[in-house]
């Protein structure tokens, strides 16, 4: 009997345990939490600007945590929501967009100043980045950490090919051209990788202005079938596998599997997000030099596509709990603070006072690679949704699909046309089962 | 033997053994089989990533699975591995032990050194691999290109050689744990056999297959059902650091799959279906292995 008891007690200890966190609340001051994926360096920014709105909110406590991955947040949130212990704000990375739109568990942020009786002029934040995160023209989550793709090339290695090291490829044929110097040279072995195959896959159908899915890739309506086994998708793998048969392109894998070759001089160009730009100076013991995407000759200029994610709000909160959310929110939007940001991780600030800012005080001519990026998304096409990038409710899903089927191509396991068939097939299967559960 | 019914193991206190093992019951039947029936009931579902709706779609989940190249692909990459992790795994780990009981200088060091493998934790493992093995970095495809005149490992884009390299992983992190259990069960060979054995005249070779080899047959058995669970189960984190299940899929085993359909794709229908599938798959395959292997297994001496 006595065993009982002890059971009893220990189970009822349990379930304090579980349920305390949630009773504390801190007297007379407004709390909220906030959700991210923001780790390492990146991590160490995020907490001293929570601590600085802290430090300036005396009513509000922002209480930030890091809570894995993307995915991991992600998945962690969705289980949360269920379970109705969500946080107040989570970030969510940009290929997770639809998902957050279809969940019916957020209060758009474009509400949230009406919301509180106040008015807010939405024109002043970054329009490319904006763009990327409205619905119906309005913008939904607040975009915090974005980025975009471009080329990193090896000026000692152009040089070494007798290249010019200030004149990077611009377009693919240029590419194959220096490539064949390259290798003719000496110099390297292989002269060009990807980081994040699949999104360089989807770079390219914004950059020429094509779609990458139907109903204006996603935007005016969910997406119910993906345009990239069209003519012009077919055209990119059949360069890559065709690049890849002359030893120029060497597949390098998912992701930033690919940086250290290129850091260690067996490459000499690189395609791969503006976030790798800070890691890849510091570690790289040559002069690094960046450019455009390469483009195909012939085709319409689009522009290239956000990347990175935005700070969501979970629908529920009380009006003293938005009210603190709302004022970080004009918090990260200050200049200074959004120029700390854009110093501390590389990321773009998102106003476009903190770009003038910047621009003011010479930032960019320091180090013209940082100007680079910005120059890519600011001179690119801004009124066309095949231009802004595309929205897919498994988007995480079909972007593997994509990957899979550049592996397949690349390694002339199957033709350019039958990979991008076999992911297209696939991915329309999935949206129409997410349009079947979300209509 | 007769009178074990009426035998008084907690004399005074009936209720006492069952209160003994309550804890651990309730543990099992909490965090193992609650959550498996869920999955059960999960995998006949459609579920939207917030469960905002789900709908009942009965067999589809798995008419999709069994349908799909994927899922076949994924099947029998799964089979390829555990083959290679236990067939590859088992003989090297034998004949290491069997090198290690030998007597001779340094046995220590030898010993600790190659059962350390077990110590390291899988993504440590899985980062050693996959820069050893990186295809313009590491040192692996740099020997193979010199010695055979510029030959490319670029396990990147090569399925097949993926596969292989992550399988080799696997088995080297396995070995250092293979290796104790075979060591210890060759300790406890009585060396009067072996010796009797070499007085008839049997060489080394005929000596190991006629005594050792089948008296070492219980820590076999335990160790192909050991080597079975973790190829199928616990080699999550080495794909994962090594190949995401690349490339083309070619090293996406179930257990990856199942992982990227639960937490990436947030498809708990798919996800639970595979679950199911994967865990009649094992039990069978356990039981068969239990139960073949136990009745040729030799206890006594």
């Amino acid at each position: 009997m006595k065993s009982r008891t002890w059971l009893s007690m220990g189970l009822a200890w349990l379930l304090a345990l579980c349920l305390g966190p949630q009773a504390a609340l801190a007297a007379g001051k407004v709390e909220i939490t906030w959700w991210h994926a923001m780790s390492g360096n990146n991590g160490k920014v995020v907490d001293k600007i929570v601590k600085e709105f802290n430090a300036a909110h005396p009513d509000f406590e922002l209480k930030a945590l890091y809570t894995g991955s993307y995915e991991e947040t992600l998945t962690k949130y969705i289980t949360a929501y269920r379970s109705h212990t969500a946080p107040t704000i989570v970030q969510s990375y940009e290929v997770g967009t639809q998902t957050m739109l279809s969940s019916g568990a957020v209060t758009p942020v474009y509400q949230i100043p009406g919301m509180l009786g106040e008015t807010w002029d939405w024109a002043q934040y970054v329009i490319p980045i904006t763009h990327y995160y409205e619905s119906d023209g309005h913008l939904w989550s607040l975009p915090f950490n974005s980025s975009s793709e471009i080329m990193y090339y090896n000026k000692d290695l152009f040089a070494k090919a007798g290249l010019n090291p200030d004149r990077p490829p611009t377009t693919w044929e240029e590419l194959e051209a220096d490539g064949k110097k390259l290798l003719a040279s000496g110099a390297v072995k292989h002269v060009l990788s990807f980081g994040w195959p699949d999104w360089t896959f989807e770079q390219m159908f914004a950059v020429h202005n094509q779609l990458f899915a139907d109903h204006d890739n996603g935007r005016s309506g969910l997406a119910t079938k993906v345009l990239f086994n069209s003519e012009f998708g077919v055209k990119v793998i059949d360069t890559w596998a065709k690049l890849a048969k002359e030893n120029i392109f060497i597949y390098g894998g998912p992701e930033y599997s690919a940086n250290s070759a290129f850091q260690s001089g067996q490459i000499a160009i690189l395609i791969q997000s503006t976030s790798s730009l800070a890691g890849i100076e510091k570690g790289s013991p040559f002069r690094v030099g960046t450019g455009f995407l390469p483009r195909f000759e012939g085709y319409p200029r689009g522009n290239s596509v956000i990347g990175g994610a935005s700070l969501w709000v979970t629908k529920g909160q009380s009006k003293e709990q938005l009210r603190a959310v709302w004022a970080f929110f004009k918090y990260l939007g200050q200049t200074k603070v959004a120029v700390e940001w854009h110093k501390g991780t590389g990321y773009f600030p998102t106003v476009n006072a903190a770009v003038q800012e910047l621009l003011g005080e010479g930032w960019f001519s320091k180090d013209q690679n940082y100007l680079t990026a910005f120059l890519q998304i600011l001179s690119g096409r801004r009124d066309t949704a095949a231009a802004t990038g595309v929205r897919m409710g498994p988007f995480v899903q079909v972007r593997e699909y994509e990957r899979t089927a550049i592996e397949k191509a690349v390694a002339g396991q199957l033709s350019p046309k039958a990979a991008v068939d076999d992911a297209a097939r696939k991915a329309n299967q999935l949206l129409a089962d997410f349009a079947q559960m979300n209509r | 033997m007769a009178n074990v019914a009426e035998e008084q193991k907690f004399p005074g206190h009936p209720l006492l053994p069952y209160a003994l093992i309550l804890p651990s019951v309730a543990v099992i039947v909490v965090f193992l089989v609650y959550p498996f029936l869920q999955s059960v009931q999960e995998s006949f579902f459609a579920s939207t990533a917030f469960g905002t709706k789900t709908v009942y779609v009965g067999l589809r989940n798995y008419t999709r699975l069994f349908a799909s190249p994927d899922f076949r692909s994924s099947a029998l990459a799964t089979l390829v591995f555990a083959a290679f992790v236990m067939l590859v795994g088992l003989s090297v780990s034998l004949a290491v032990a069997h090198l290690l009981n030998q007597k001779l200088r340094g046995q220590g060091f030898y010993q600790i050194a190659l059962i350390w493998t077990y110590a390291l934790s899988p993504a440590v493992a899985g980062a050693i691999w996959a820069l050893m093995f990186a295809p313009a970095t590491g040192i692996v495809p740099f020997v193979v290109a010199k010695l055979s005149g510029g030959y490319l490992m670029n396990w990147m884009t090569n399925g097949s050689l993926a596969l292989l390299v992550v399988s080799a992983a696997a088995t080297w992190k396995m070995l250092g744990y293979n290796i104790v259990f075979f060591l210890a069960g060759l300790q406890n060979i009585p060396e009067e056999f072996v010796d009797a054995a070499r007085v008839d005249g049997a060489g080394a070779w005929r000596t190991f297959w006629d005594i050792t080899f089948p008296m070492l047959s219980p820590t076999t058995t335990f160790l192909l059902f050991v080597n079975m669970i973790y190829a199928f189960f616990q080699v999550f984190g080495l794909i994962d650091i090594m190949t995401h299940g690349g490339p083309g899929d070619a090293t996406n085993i179930l257990i990856y799959k199942l992982y990227r359909d639960a937490f990436l794709y947030l498809n708990t229908g798919t996800a639970s279906a595979e679950s199911c599938i994967v865990f009649l798959v094992i039990s069978v395959a356990a039981v068969i292995q239990l139960h073949y292997a136990t009745r040729k297994a030799i206890y006594a001496r």
